[in-house]
């Protein structure tokens, strides 16, 4: 402790100092050297930290005991066994502490590895129902067909347009993908890529053009697009009519043979040629001579009912029955 | 050497044991451990400085662990629980640093 040297040299430890010489106190901001500050009090903190990490209660402690006599016995055994419930308390916590953190890695992984199950287990049981849906489709069209007869093929007709049946023929297939995630050059991770994404735009406007060119039947990812079909984004994923889709989309259309070189000699064809070389999504455009679309999902009917054939007599309102003209409306027109 | 001992002791039973903690408490865990590591170096270093006070050591200890986690706790409830846990973290940190900078001057002279 150099005190300088200039003034009367007085006891520097803060536990010899009593109340009156505490005013004539030389400052100890040595490390900061702040003239201005008052001892002690406004050693700012973080210095104070640095310099003494050692609580300030164990110096005080030791102080005091040179000040009394020597610790009873009792005393010195209750220090003894507290002292040791404190280090197996701290042992205890230490391995609590380990041993939570190791169950919780697997936890997480297990309920994720679940849920994954989940989500594997419900599309599966969503394709099965949707091919038994199919079935069932072509079943009912076979034996409508037979009750139409010669009107059969228009109707097919009409579903074909519609989107409500299976298509086949030759068409275009246009597979788009988003590009690589650039890698940040300083740290080596990868950001994200907003050029180069594939959006729920992209496909509304590749869709757009494929109509434009010609197409009768578009199918994005094995969906068929019909005329209420919507095609949106939900967070990253792009749903079309409800169904998520996953890269690369794979657009199949079924039109004209111009139908290719229509779509790559057009703005849209051109602008993602554009996309591709400058931001690396992926995006080829080829003619096939052999398409399968499937039929959309019935859409079903919300705000119409069918007009149904009344069957018998008895099953007519009372209404009906009470009316004056008796006579059963088979009948009728 | 008790110290040592009672600590052993305390991680066997923690594995013989296998205490389960509350969903509850499990966020004040890891700041508990670092505010009681804290704890046991600064009596390690004042073993050594000659100044070992039973009182002391076993007050900080519980004092430290408590407010660890109620400073998390606090901050959990305002919402800035993460950069709170961190202050606690680099508070104890630096002193446990500077504890065992005394210790190892003490014990190996450098």
């Amino acid at each position: 402790m150099s005190d300088g040297g200039s003034g009367p040299t007085r006891p520097t430890r803060p536990s010899g100092s009593t109340g009156p010489t505490r005013s004539t106190r030389r400052p100890e901001t040595g490390l900061l050297g702040d003239p201005m500050s008052a001892p002690e009090q406004s050693v700012d903190f973080l210095t104070e930290l640095f310099r003494h990490p050692l609580d300030a209660g164990y110096s005080d402690a030791a102080a005091a005991r040179e000040r009394i006599a020597e610790p009873t016995v009792r005393v010195r055994r209750s220090g003894f066994v507290l002292r040791t419930l404190t280090l197996v308390a701290t042992g205890l916590l230490l391995v609590v502490a380990y041993q939570q953190t190791v169950a919780a890695e697997p936890e997480a992984a297990k309920t994720r590895a679940s849920l994954v199950q989940d989500v594997t287990a419900r599309q599966a049981e969503t394709d099965a129902q949707q091919r038994q849906a199919e079935a069932l489709r072509n079943e009912a069209a076979k034996l409508r067909d037979a009750i139409v007869g010669p009107n059969a093929s228009a109707l097919d007709q009409a579903e074909a347009r519609t989107g409500l049946g299976a298509v086949t023929g030759a068409g275009a297939v246009v597979t788009l993908a988003s590009g690589p995630a650039p890698t940040n050059p300083v740290t080596g991770q990868e950001q994200a890529n907003d050029q180069g994404h594939i959006v729920d735009f992209d496909l509304q406007v590749i869709s757009n053009e494929l109509w434009r060119d010609g197409a009768e039947a578009i199918s994005i990812n094995g969906q068929r697009l019909i005329a209420t079909s919507t095609i949106r984004a939900a967070g990253s994923a792009i749903l079309v009519d409800l169904a998520p889709l996953s890269e690369p989309y794979v657009i199949q259309a079924v039109g004209p043979p111009t139908m290719t070189g229509a779509l790559t000699k057009s703005a849209v064809g051109n602008f993602y040629d554009y996309l591709a070389t400058t931001y690396g999504v992926h995006f080829s455009v080829r003619s096939t001579s052999d398409l399968t679309l499937p039929a959309a999902a019935d859409p079903g009917l919300r705000y119409a009912t069918p007009l149904t054939a009344p069957s018998a007599p008895t099953t007519r309102s009372p209404a009906t029955t009470e009316s004056p003209r008796s006579t059963p409306p088979e009948g009728g027109p | 050497m008790y110290a040592v001992l009672a600590m052993i002791a305390g991680i066997a039973l923690g594995v013989i044991l296998e205490p389960t903690v509350p969903v509850a408490l499990q966020p004040y865990l890891p700041i508990a451990v670092v505010a009681a590591l804290d704890a046991v170096f600064g009596g390690i270093r004042a073993r050594l400085d000659g100044i070992f006070d039973d009182k002391q050591f076993v007050i900080s200890f519980v004092s430290n662990v408590l407010v660890a986690a109620l400073i998390v706790y606090l901050g959990d409830q305002l919402g800035v629980g993460g950069q709170l846990s961190t202050g606690v973290v680099v508070v104890l940190g630096v002193r446990i640093f500077g504890n065992v900078a005394a210790i190892r001057r003490h014990l190996f002279k450098a």
